[in-house]
């Protein structure tokens, strides 16, 4: 999958850009604040429709512009197709080779990305939100249904909560048994995508600490019994919902449930949080995107485009090599910002494309 | 003043009210409005008049001009009721040709979230009807959103320990789709096969 043209129209500080990038790697360069992560944005987002900065319709359009446009040529298998996506305050629309996409589903897999930045770098530290963010929206990458299941649980979720800050929790009972149903779904989506990509993350992490250490990740319910998920996920998630009753009453807010699940990180049978040097928390991360990308290769038996965000500084020059030794075997076309040519680490990329991004402009160097 | 025009200042501000009508598509119709006069007395004179002479029926609560409505009263199958979500939705049945029985339209669907619980809808009517006897099967055509299937459930567990039957639309209908948009062939298919709760 590559990406061969885009053009944006009032997409925030880019006014007017077009650009033709490279089948392997294109460089962004550029001060910080001059629009390079719009850039890589607005590509993201012409493959998901979201903004990996959860950015609102609002924020993406240039200020005081009724809309903007990401306009993109994508090559698969060698078709080309044109995605054309509108933002507007009240929503996206999309259309494919000019024709509108009502459903989602129907625009899954036009284009897929994966985005790499120095967020999912912190999330070994962060707290369960930053990794199930990373979670949900490695799942629905793979698997069109997610999103719309997803939603589904959010629904559900913000009218249960409203109940229960309610004085008559009339129809409670009906409400946790839909929360259990949906929630059900997402976690057995969840965990099955875990235990798929378990193998690839620890091939890739032996090849990157070219030593024995071996790594797992494993879904973490928040108060059940993981041993019997997902196979009794509703049953389950009716009991917890059942023993936090009171809490819940008190806080006004369902405790139980995939919003509050965790991912866990294992280094040798141990917590990566607590007993890992800062090293090993980069190379698990870096062989997790690695899986990420080799489930979306295998998937879609053509590879993802990668967005490596202000990557340059968060990677040192071992894990840059094992990166890029990756990238090029895999032939995955790539989206680098930097704000320096000189930190960037090319050892041995001599097939790349370097634009300036430059107040709004981008510009190809010869 | 955005417009130069208080009055049609006014008449956008009120068409923006509609669902789905943005401020551009307001302006459209105000616009296509004042450009043909006879039309905006033909268009004044039904929203009046629709709004003197449709009301609820006090049985089914489907809109009507005479109460009991024609379906209350009428030679149907009285021993099912279909359950809908809004009076669109039971029109979309009726079009449909695919269910002889009576409605009961419940003006809403349960979401805490806009502030509707079950004190909302006019279930506490439909129970009285099921205990006025001579219903023998509920058919539950609320929407398959979240929403829809909450009040479909909410419905089952009041119903269930009657002993009355009750069943559900198929889903034939797109996953979170509105019955109001769907096709009279498509509501055929869910309605033969609808399925016991
Ligand atoms: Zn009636």
């Amino acid at each position: 999958m590559r990406l061969k043209k885009i053009s944006l129209a009032s997409f925030r500080n880019l006014q007017k850009v077009e650009l033709e990038p490279g089948a392997r790697f294109n460089i962004l360069y550029g001060n910080n604040g001059q629009g390079k992560t719009n850039l890589i944005e607005a590509i993201y987002l012409l493959g998901t429709l979201k903004s990996f900065r959860l950015a609102k319709n609002s924020e993406l359009m240039t200020w005081g512009t009724p809309f903007a446009l990401v306009k993109g040529m994508v090559e698969h298998e060698g078709v080309d197709r044109e995605i054309a996506l509108v933002v507007e305050r009240e929503g996206k629309r999309v259309r494919v080779d000019q024709k509108t996409i009502a459903r989602p589903a129907d625009f899954f897999g036009s284009l897929n990305v994966v985005v790499f930045s120095p967020d999912e770098m912190a999330m070994a530290k962060g707290g369960p939100d930053v990794r199930r963010r990373y979670l949900d929206r490695a799942v629905f990458s793979g698997d069109a249904a997610y999103l719309g299941f997803f939603h589904d649980y959010s629904r559900v979720l913000k009218n249960r909560n409203a109940l229960l800050k309610k004085d008559d929790n009339d129809g409670l009972d009906v409400w946790s048994e839909k929360l259990a149903e949906a929630g059900t779904r997402l976690i057995a989506r969840r965990i099955g995508f875990l235990r798929e990509i378990e193998g690839l993350l620890r091939e890739f992490y032996r090849s990157i600490s070219g030593n024995g250490e071996d790594v797992g990740i494993a879904y973490r319910p928040h108060l059940l019994d993981r041993e019997r998920l997902p196979a009794e996920g509703t049953t389950l998630l009716l009991e917890g919902l059942a023993r936090t009753a009171a809490e819940e009453r008190r806080t006004g807010a369902t405790a139980v449930g995939p919003h509050r699940d965790d991912v866990e990180f294992i280094l040798n049978g141990r917590a990566l949080k607590q007993y890992a040097s800062q090293g090993q928390q980069r190379s698990f991360i870096l062989a997790l995107k690695m899986a990420e990308i080799e489930y979306l290769r295998r998937k879609f038996d053509s590879p993802p485009i990668l967005l490596l965000d202000d990557m340059t500084s968060e990677l040192d020059r071992e894990r840059n090599r094992n990166l890029m030794e990756f990238l090029k075997q895999k032939e995955i076309q790539v989206f680098i910002t930097t704000t320096s040519l000189q930190n960037l680490r090319l050892d041995g990329i001599d097939n790349h494309r370097t634009f300036l991004v430059s107040d709004g402009e981008v510009s190809q160097q010869r | 003043m955005v417009h130069n025009s208080r009055s049609l200042t006014k008449l956008v501000g009120e068409l923006k009210k509609l669902p789905g009508v943005g401020e551009k598509t307001a302006l459209r119709l105000a616009f296509h409005l004042m450009k043909s006069p006879a039309n905006v007395s033909a268009l004044a004179e039904s929203l009046l008049e629709v709004r003197a002479r449709v009301r609820f029926c006090s049985t089914c609560f489907g809109i009507t001009e005479n109460d009991p409505c024609s379906i209350c009263t009428g030679d149907r199958d009285s021993s099912a009721i279909c359950v809908v979500e809004e009076s669109q939705d039971l029109l979309a049945i009726e079009r449909s040709g695919a269910f002889h029985g009576r409605y009961h339209v419940l003006q809403g669907a349960l979401s805490p979230l806009n502030g509707v619980t079950p004190a909302q809808l006019r279930i506490s009517e439909l129970m009285r009807r099921i205990e006025a006897g001579g219903v023998r099967e509920v058919v539950l055509a609320t929407n398959f959103s979240v929403e829809g299937e909450a009040t479909a459930l909410y419905l089952t567990k009041l119903l269930k320990p009657l002993g009355i039957r009750v069943t559900r639309l198929a889903h034939g209908i797109p996953l979170g789709g509105d019955l109001e948009y769907i096709d009279a062939a498509t509501v055929q298919r869910a309605m033969e096969g609808r399925s016991e709760l």
